[in-house]
C-alpha cells in the first residue's frame, strides 16, 4: 500500500516517530511514578521549545540570545486569555504562541538584515528590554508579582499528553522544514543570503516564516509552561538564563541538524535534575565548557559525535554527505 | 536513515534516562544531609518532613540562616525524644533540598519531595516567587505546607487550604513605621502636612511596601508622596534617581530594597550629601553587614521594620529560649529574624502534629488552621487567621539605628526598648 | 539649572567609564572580527581582581590597575593562542568565535562563583562617600578618578596606535590582513597581542566599575550590551569616535530619568542598541557593520 506522502518523507523517519510517540504515550501506564511523569512532561516541553529555537539559530544560522522574549510573552498572553476572557486552556496556548510570532516578526523583520554576530547581539538587547518593559506592565504579567493560573484538578497529570503532542509537532515540523524544498531554501540563505535571492530564492519571505513559526512554538512552550506551574513571572519567564538555555541544547545537542537540538534538550534536563542534587554549583560552568568543546571539534555537537562513531562502527549505514 | 537512527537513539536515550532516574532515587536524596540526628532508623516510625531552601544561588546567605534555624528546632526536638504523637514520640527527619533560589527547580524539587521522597510535610522556602511557585505544588498534592519565607500577599488570597505562612504581609510592615511616623508627627516633630519620597524595588516585596505607604497616606492626608518611582533590582547606578529625589526635597525618605541594593543606594545617597529627617529602607537598616559596608555614620537614624528581634528575648520568655537555645550553638552569636523564623515555622508544624495526634494530612492541616500558641514573635502569639488566607499577622518590631550603634526597638510599646529620635538632627534644615 | 549642571557632569563622569569598556571589544573586532562575547566576563573578572586584592592585602585599587592589567594582557593572549586562534577567520567564524567565547564567559562566571560565592560584594575605600564640589555641583571623587583614569588610558592607546610601530602594524592588520604578511608583519602575533590588549582593556575598565558599583558573577551583561552600543555608534578604530558615542550613550541614560519612570531608564541602553543596529548599522562615522 503505498502512503500519499510526499516525496521528501523518509517511510523510516515517520515509522520511527510513530512508534516513540506510541511508546511515551503508553508509558504511563507501565509505571507509578509521578515525579518521573511529571520530570518527562517538563522534558517534552523543553524539547518543543530547543527545536524551535533551532529553526532559526541552526536552519538560518541566526543565533538568537532572546528567545525567552517570546516564551514569556506566550505564557503571559496565553495566562491572561485564560483568566480575563476565560478562554479554553488550548485556544490559549495557540493565541499566546500566534501572538508571541507577531512579535517576532515585529523585532526580527528589520533586525535580520543583520548577519552573524550582530543579529545575536540585537537579540541580547531584546531579550533584556522585553524582560523590563514585562516586569514593569502590571495588566498583562502581574508585573513582578506574577501571575497565577487557576488550578485544575487532574491537569498537571494530564499535560503529559499534551506537552508529548507538541514535542511530536516540533519534531514532524522540524522535519518537514529541514527535508523539505522549504528547507533548501533556507540552506541556501544561511550560505549566503544575497546569491540565494540571486536564484531566485524569496529570502525575506522565508526568514519572515522561520522567525514567526519559531517565535510562535516557543510561545506556546511558555504557555504550557505556565499551566504547568500555575504560577509565572516576568523575571523567571523572561530571564536571560533562560535564553541562554535553548542555545545551550541547540549547540550542545547539535545545530542545524533536525533532532539535535531534542537530544540536547534531554541531556540539559537530565544533567540538571543529577547536577541540582550533587553539585547545583557547577552545570553552568559544565555547560560552559561543553560549548566550548563542541565548538572547537565537533561543531555538530552530540549529533555529530554520534553520527561519527556510528558511522566507524557501519560505514554502510550511514548515507554520505554532510548534515548542514 | 539518520533521522531514524537519531529518534531510536533518542528512545534509548529516554529509557535510560527513566533508569538512572530511578536509580538515583534509591541512593539518598541529594543536596544536604538530612538534618537532626535520627533517634531510630528511618522507617515506619519517623516523621518525614521536606524542605528546600536557596543554599546556593542570589539568596544563598538568606537561606543559610533559615537552614540554621530549621536544624535548631530539629534538634532540640530529637533531643527531646522526638514529637509526641498521640501519646507515643516519633522521631523527625528532615530531608533539605537546595533549589538554587530559582522558581521551576523550587517548583520541581517540591515535587520531588512528595512523589519520591514521600514527605509527610513540607516546610517552605525563602522568597516569595519561590514559595508561592512551591505553594501550588503542595495545594494540588494535598500537603500541609508551612512556611516562614513568604510575605506577598498574593500567596495567600488564592483561597488555598494547605498553605500557612508565619510572615506577616510587607503591606503591614510599611503601615508599622508609617504608624511611628505618624506619633513623631503628631508629637509635633515632623511637618504637617509632610512629603514624602518613595522609591521601591520592582518586586512584589518592594510593590506591597508601596501599597502600605500609600495606603496609609491617603487614608490620614496628613502626607504627601511627591516621588513615587521603582527601581530594578540588583540596580548598580542610582544617582540618577536620588538626583531626583533630591530636586524634590521631600521630608521624608522612605524605600524597600534588598540588602545590595540598600547599600548601594546609602553610599550614593550619602556621597550626593543628601539628608531627610526620617530615612527608611523597608525592613532593611539595622544590619551589621551594612554599618561595616558603609560606616556606622553613615547609616545612622536610618527606620527599619522586621518580622523579629533578638532585643525580643527582654520582653518575650519564648524569645529568650529560642535566643539562648542558638547562642549555645552557634557560640554566642545573636540570631537575626531569619533564624527566628524558620525555627518558629517548624515550631508551628510540630505543635499542630502533636495536636492533631496523628500524621493525617487533613488532621494535621485543621490544627494548623485552628492553631494559637505562644510563639517568639512580636505580640507573643501565632495564629493563622482564616480572613487573611492563613497568613499571620503579627505585629512587626521598628528599630532605629542610633548613635551609639545601637538598634533599639522604637514600636510597638509593650515591645521598645528604646526612644527613637525624630527629625534626624544631621540635616542642616 | 543646577540640576542640569548636575546632571551634565554625570553624564560625562560615567561616558569615561563606557569609552574604556567599548574600546576594548572595538578593538578586537576591529582587528580580528570577532565579536568577544567574553568581554562581560572579563569586565567581572578585572572588578573580582580589584576587589580581591583590597580586602585582601589592602592595595588601592587605583594602585592595583596596572598589575591588573598586565595579568589580563596576558590572560588575553594565552584565550588566543589556546582557543580563538583555532577558529576559520572571517565571517565563516562569526557565530562560532561568538559561541566559544560565551562558554568561556560561562566557565568564567561559574569560576567566580565557586570562589567567591554568588553574593554582591563591593568596594569600600576610605574615599568611597567623599565628595567635592566641581562647577557647582556635587560629585563623587570616586567617579572624578574613574574619568581621570579612564581619559588616560585613552589617549596612551591613541598614542600607542598613531605613534608607535606595534599599533600601526594593528591597523595595517585591521585593513588588510593579507597584504600584511607581505610586508612582513605576522599577522597572527597581531592577532594574539591585539585580543591580549583588548582583555586587558576590559578588565581595567572592570577595576574602576567596582570602585563605583556592587557586582557579583553576574556582573558584565550589561556592561556588554553598552559597550556594543558605543561600538556600534562610534564606529571602529578611533579614539574621538568612540568618545562620542560614549557621551551620547552616557548623557541618554542619565536625562531619560526626565521623561520616562526610573525603573525603565534600564532599558533604555538596549532599545537604543536594537535601534541604532537597525536604523544606522554603518554607525556615525560610516564604518560598516554589516556582513
Amino acid at each position: 500500500m503505498k502512503l500519499p506522502l510526499p516525496p521528501w518523507v523518509r517511510p523510516r523517519a515517520l515509522i520511527a516517530l510513530l512508534a516513540t510517540c506510541a511508546a511515551l504515550a503508553l508509558g504511563p501506564l507501565l509505571h507509578s511514578d509521578v515525579y518521573i511523569h511529571n520530570l518527562l512532561t517538563l522534558t517534552f516541553i523543553g524539547i518543543a521549545a530547543a527545536l524551535a529555537w533551532n529553526w532559526l539559530g541552526g536552519y538560518l544560522g541566526q543565533v538568537s540570545f532572546g528567545h525567552a522574549a517570546m516564551f514569556g510573552l506566550g505564557g503571559f498572553v496565553a495566562a491572561k486569555a485564560e483568566i480575563s476572557m476565560g478562554m479554553p486552556m488550548v485556544f490559549a496556548w495557540c493565541f499566546g504562541g500566534v501572538i508571541a510570532g507577531l512579535y517576532a516578526l515585529v523585532w526580527g523583520h528589520p533586525t535580520l538584515r543583520l548577519r552573524g554576530p550582530y543579529f545575536s547581539i540585537a537579540t541580547i538587547g531584546v531579550g533584556e528590554a522585553t524582560r523590563l518593559v514585562g516586569t514593569y506592565w502590571d495588566w498583562l504579567t502581574g508585573g513582578s508579582s506574577g501571575t497565577s493560573l487557576p488550578m485544575h484538578p487532574n491537569l498537571k497529570f494530564t499535560l503529559y499528553w499534551y506537552a508529548l503532542a507538541l514535542a511530536a509537532v516540533a519534531m514532524a515540523a522540524s522535519y518537514a522544514l529541514r527535508r523539505s524544498s522549504l528547507g533548501l531554501a533556507l540552506l541556501a540563505i544561511k550560505s549566503d543570503v544575497d546569491a540565494a535571492s540571486d536564484v531566485g530564492v524569496s529570502s525575506t519571505r522565508l526568514q519572515d516564516l522561520v522567525l514567526f513559526l519559531s517565535g510562535a512554538m516557543i510561545g506556546v512552550c511558555g504557555a504550557s509552561y505556565g499551566s504547568y506551574f500555575s504560577y509565572i513571572e516576568p523575571g523567571d519567564m523572561f530571564g536571560f538564563d533562560r535564553s541562554i538555555s535553548w542555545v545551550l541544547m541547540g549547540v550542545i545537542g547539535g545545530i542545524g541538524t533536525i533532532a539535535g537540538p531534542a537530544l540536547g534538550a534531554i541531556i540539559f534536563v537530565l544533567l540538571r535534575q543529577y547536577l541540582i542534587a550533587s553539585y547545583p554549583q557547577l552545570y553552568l560552568g559544565l555547560y560552559g565548557i561543553l560549548l566550548v568543546l563542541v565548538i572547537l571539534f565537533e561543531p555538530l555537537g552530540l549529533t555529530g559525535l554520534s553520527l561519527r562513531v556510528l558511522r566507524r562502527a557501519r560505514p554502510d549505514l550511514i548515507v554520505s554527505g554532510s548534515e548542514t | 536513515m539518520r533521522n531514524s537512527r537519531t529518534a531510536l537513539f533518542l528512545c534509548v536515550v529516554l529509557a535510560a534516562a527513566c533508569k538512572k532516574q530511578t536509580a538515583s532515587q534509591e541512593q539518598p536524596s541529594g543536596g544536604t544531609a538530612p538534618a537532626g540526628q535520627t533517634v531510630a532508623a528511618p522507617g515506619a516510625d519517623t516523621i518525614r518532613v521536606g524542605a528546600t531552601l536557596p543554599l546556593t544561588g542570589a539568596e544563598a546567605r538568606t537561606g543559610g540562616f533559615y537552614k540554621e534555624g530549621y536544624e535548631l528546632a530539629f534538634e532540640e526536638a530529637t533531643k527531646n525524644g522526638g514529637v509526641d504523637v498521640g501519646g507515643k514520640k516519633m522521631a523527625v527527619q528532615l530531608t533539605l533540598l537546595d533549589d538554587t533560589s530559582t522558581q521551576a527547580t523550587a517548583a520541581s524539587l517540591a515535587d520531588r519531595l512528595i512523589n519520591s521522597d514521600k514527605v509527610n510535610f513540607l516546610l517552605g522556602t525563602y522568597a516569595t516567587n519561590l514559595v508561592e511557585a512551591q505553594s501550588v505544588v503542595a495545594e494540588q498534592n494535598q500537603i500541609p505546607y508551612v512556611n516562614g519565607g513568604g510575605a506577598a500577599t498574593a500567596i495567600y488570597k488564592r483561597g488555598y487550604k494547605w498553605v500557612f505562612g508565619l510572615l506577616a504581609p510587607v503591606e503591614l510592615l510599611a503601615e508599622s513605621i508609617m504608624k511611628w511616623i505618624d506619633t513623631q508627627q503628631k508629637a509635633g516633630k515632623l511637618p504637617k502636612p509632610a512629603t514624602i519620597a518613595l522609591l521601591w524595588e520592582n518586586t512584589s516585596h518592594g510593590k506591597d511596601f508601596r501599597k502600605g505607604v500609600t495606603e496609609f497616606a491617603d487614608k490620614s492626608k496628613n502626607y504627601k508622596v511627591a516621588v513615587d518611582e521603582s527601581f530594578e533590582l540588583n540596580g548598580k547606578d542610582f544617582s540618577a534617581l536620588l538626583g531626583k529625589v533630591k530636586a524634590a526635597n521631600t521630608d521624608l525618605f522612605l524605600a524597600d530594597a534588598h540588602l545590595p541594593d540598600y547599600i548601594t543606594m546609602q553610599r550614593q545617597y550619602v556621597t550626593a550629601g543628601m539628608c531627610h529627617k526620617i530615612q527608611s529602607y523597608g525592613a532593611r537598616g539595622s544590619e551589621k553587614q551594612a554599618a561595616e559596608s558603609l560606616t556606622p555614620k553613615n547609616v545612622q537614624y536610618i527606620l527599619s521594620a522586621v518580622w523579629w528581634s533578638n532585643q525580643l528575648s527582654s520582653k518575650s520568655p519564648e524569645a529568650k529560649r529560642f535566643v539562648d537555645l542558638f547562642k549555645a550553638k552557634y557560640g554566642g552569636r545573636a540570631p537575626e529574624w531569619y533564624q527566628a523564623l524558620g525555627y518558629e515555622t517548624v515550631r508551628a508544624l510540630f505543635a499542630a502534629i502533636t495536636q492533631a495526634g496523628s500524621l493525617d494530612r487533613d488532621a494535621v492541616r485543621q490544627k494548623l488552621a485552628a492553631l494559637k500558641i505562644p510563639s517568639l514573635l512580636p505580640g507573643g502569639e501565632l495564629t493563622f487567621p482564616a480572613e487573611f488566607g492563613q497568613q499571620s499577622h503579627a505585629p512587626f518590631v521598628v528599630q532605629q539605628n542610633l548613635p551609639d550603634g545601637t538598634s533599639p526597638i522604637v514600636a510597638p510599646p509593650d515591645a521598645a526598648t528604646g526612644m527613637g529620635i525624630a527629625p534626624n538632627p544631621g540635616c542642616a534644615k | 539649572m543646577d540640576r542640569f549642571a548636575e546632571l551634565v557632569i554625570a553624564s560625562v563622569l560615567l561616558a569615561g567609564l563606557y569609552a574604556t569598556m567599548a574600546y576594548g571589544l572595538g578593538l578586537i573586532y576591529g582587528v580580528l572580527r570577532i565579536v568577544n562575547l567574553n568581554h562581560g566576563g572579563m569586565i567581572m573578572a578585572g572588578a573580582y581582581a580589584g576587589w580581591y586584592l583590597h580586602s585582601e592585602y589592602g592595595i588601592d585599587p587605583y594602585l592595583s590597575l596596572l598589575p591588573v592589567a598586565a595579568v589580563s594582557f596576558l590572560l588575553g593572549i594565552a584565550m588566543y593562542r589556546g582557543l580563538v586562534h583555532r577558529l576559520p577567520r572571517g565571517a565563516a567564524g562569526g557565530v562560532q568565535s561568538l559561541l566559544l567565547l560565551f562558554g568561556v564567559w560561562l566557565v568564567m562566571r561559574n569560576v567566580a562563583y565557586l570562589l567567591f560565592t554568588g553574593n554582591d560584594q563591593t568596594l569600600r575605600t576610605s574615599y568611597s562617600t567623599r565628595a567635592a564640589v566641581l562647577a557647582g555641583a556635587l560629585v563623587s571623587v570616586n567617579r572624578v578618578a574613574v574619568f581621570a583614569v579612564a581619559l588616560a588610558t585613552l589617549i596612551i592607546l591613541h598614542i600607542l596606535l598613531t605613534r608607535t610601530y606595534l599599533g600601526k602594524a594593528i591597523r595595517a592588520v585591521a585593513q588588510n590582513p593579507d597584504s600584511c604578511t607581505l610586508v612582513g608583519i605576522r599577522v597572527e602575533r597581531i592577532y594574539a597581542l591585539t585580543f591580549g590588549l583588548g582583555t586587558a582593556l576590559a578588565a581595567i575598565a572592570g577595576l574602576l566599575g567596582a570602585t563605583l558599583f556592587p557586582f557579583n558573577p553576574s556582573f558584565g551583561a550589561g556592561e556588554l550590551l553598552k559597550s556594543f552600543v558605543v561600538v556600534v555608534l562610534g564606529g571602529l578604530g578611533s579614539v574621538a569616535g568612540t568618545a562620542i558615542a560614549a557621551l551620547i550613550l552616557a548623557a541618554v541614560e542619565v536625562f531619560a530619568i526626565l521623561f520616562i519612570p526610573a525603573y525603565l531608564t534600564a532599558a533604555v541602553g538596549f532599545v537604543l542598541l536594537v535601534l541604532v543596529l537597525v536604523l544606522r548599522p554603518g554607525g556615525l562615522f560610516g564604518q560598516r557593520v554589516l556582513g
